[in-house]
């Protein structure tokens, strides 16, 4: 028995059991069968098969209908107004600033005050000034005496020390020379000087 | 819309649903009277031996639970079998895991499906039942969709979430076993 080579006629003869077929098809399909005895013969076998399903038990429909639970509709989000989205948005954004802005101003103020303390480190601290102010010695009488604010020494001590080298004594100021020359901040030779690697072939 | 044996003709399965969404209970017991031996038939074909009706019955619990993401783009039957068809791997993954492989007896199965229908399991359908059993799960699914649900190949291709051409070839290569696995009996 040859193969049958209409893949269209094999492909509709499920339908023919299932009565699928508009009546053009379906006469075409009979015709075709009855000459060709590789698609009888898949038709046989597709009677079988179908026949065979009657194995399935029977269900018991009021059983399983009592399980279903009442209808729920779906309630769709309520959609808020444009505006309230915006301004949502402005406030999570001017949060979000706030936080990185304070966060940054923590950072660089615990980075500064660390590194202003290693550096002063070694150097030694400026005497003190007179607890008299030249404006307090030359006021006016009748004038109250108003306290300038005590000011707060720097934490950046780095920044404070140009202004605090003039009140440095001259032996401080030499102690200072002397630690200063000790750092190794400087290459202890000049660089060697660059070797051309032009040959002098080049024009 | 085919009619009623009242005469009348018989409602359609999404207007079944809109009846029930509005609160008519005696729309879900036609739907699922209509859609539920199918079910069955397809879970028996796909290889479940037991526990089918509990199957068919949790099929129509979710299909119910979610009927408001049907869109009617498919046949109903159609979803059902999507779902039946999640619900029975997922059923098979969870067996697999819990290592419990219990053999299914062949006398089981005969007196389960005999003594529900009353039916003696013929030698010839055995034989039948037996050369589905040579089939790949996928090609079993898709070829019995095909003969014994009628489904055409774009339905199966959405319930084994495949395409259309690849549900072809596996009803080719399908019907092909089958025969050989008759002849060689």
């Amino acid at each position: 028995m040859s193969k049958c080579i209409d893949n269209e006629i094999q492909e509709m003869l499920p339908d023919v059991l299932h009565g699928a077929l508009v009546s053009d098809a379906r006469a075409r399909v009979e015709a075709h069968v009855a000459s060709c005895e590789s698609c009888r013969e898949d038709l046989d076998v597709l009677r079988a098969v179908k026949s065979a399903a009657i194995f399935a038990p029977s269900i018991d429909v009021d059983h399983v209908v009592r399980q279903i639970p009442p209808y729920t509709p779906i309630v769709p989000a309520v959609e808020r107004p444009a505006r309230t989205r915006v301004v949502s948005w402005l406030v999570a954004a001017s949060l979000a600033l706030a936080v990185a802005g304070g966060g940054s101003a923590l950072v660089i103020r615990q980075w500064g005050g660390t590194s202003a303390t290693n550096v002063a480190s070694g150097v030694p601290s400026a005497p003190r000034q007179s607890t008299q102010t030249p404006a307090a010695a030359t006021r006016e009488p009748g004038i109250p005496d108003v306290k300038p604010a005590p000011v707060e020494p720097s934490r950046a001590r780095g920044l404070a020390l140009a202004s605090d080298v003039d009140a440095l004594s001259d032996g401080n100021l030499v102690q200072l020379m002397n630690e200063m020359d000790k750092f190794d901040a400087l290459p202890g030779s000049e660089p060697e000087p660059v070797i051309s690697v032009d040959s002098g072939d080049s024009l | 819309m085919s009619p009623s044996p009242e005469g009348r003709p018989e409602e359609t399965d999404m207007e079944l649903i809109n009846r029930w969404k509005s609160g008519d209970g005696r729309a879900a017991t036609k739907l699922v009277g209509r859609h539920s031996q199918a079910l069955a038939r397809f879970a028996a074909s796909a290889g479940e031996r037991e526990g089918i009706e509990e199957l068919v019955q949790d099929t129509f619990v979710r299909a119910f639970a979610s009927l408001d993401s049907f869109r009617g783009e498919s046949t109903l039957r159609t979803w059902l079998f999507t779902i039946e068809r999640r619900l029975m791997l997922d059923r098979r993954r969870t067996e697999r895991r819990s290592k419990e492989t219990v053999p299914v007896e062949e006398s089981d199965h005969v007196s389960e499906y005999g003594a529900l229908d009353g039916l003696i399991a013929e030698e010839a359908q055995e034989r039948v039942r037996k050369s589905l059993d040579a089939l790949s799960p996928t090609q079993r699914e898709v070829f019995t969709l095909r003969v014994q649900q009628g489904l055409s190949y774009k339905e199966i291709a959405v319930v084994v979430g495949s395409t259309e051409g690849a549900a072809r070839v596996h009803y080719h290569n399908a019907i092909q076993t089958v025969k050989e696995f008759l002849k060689d009996e």
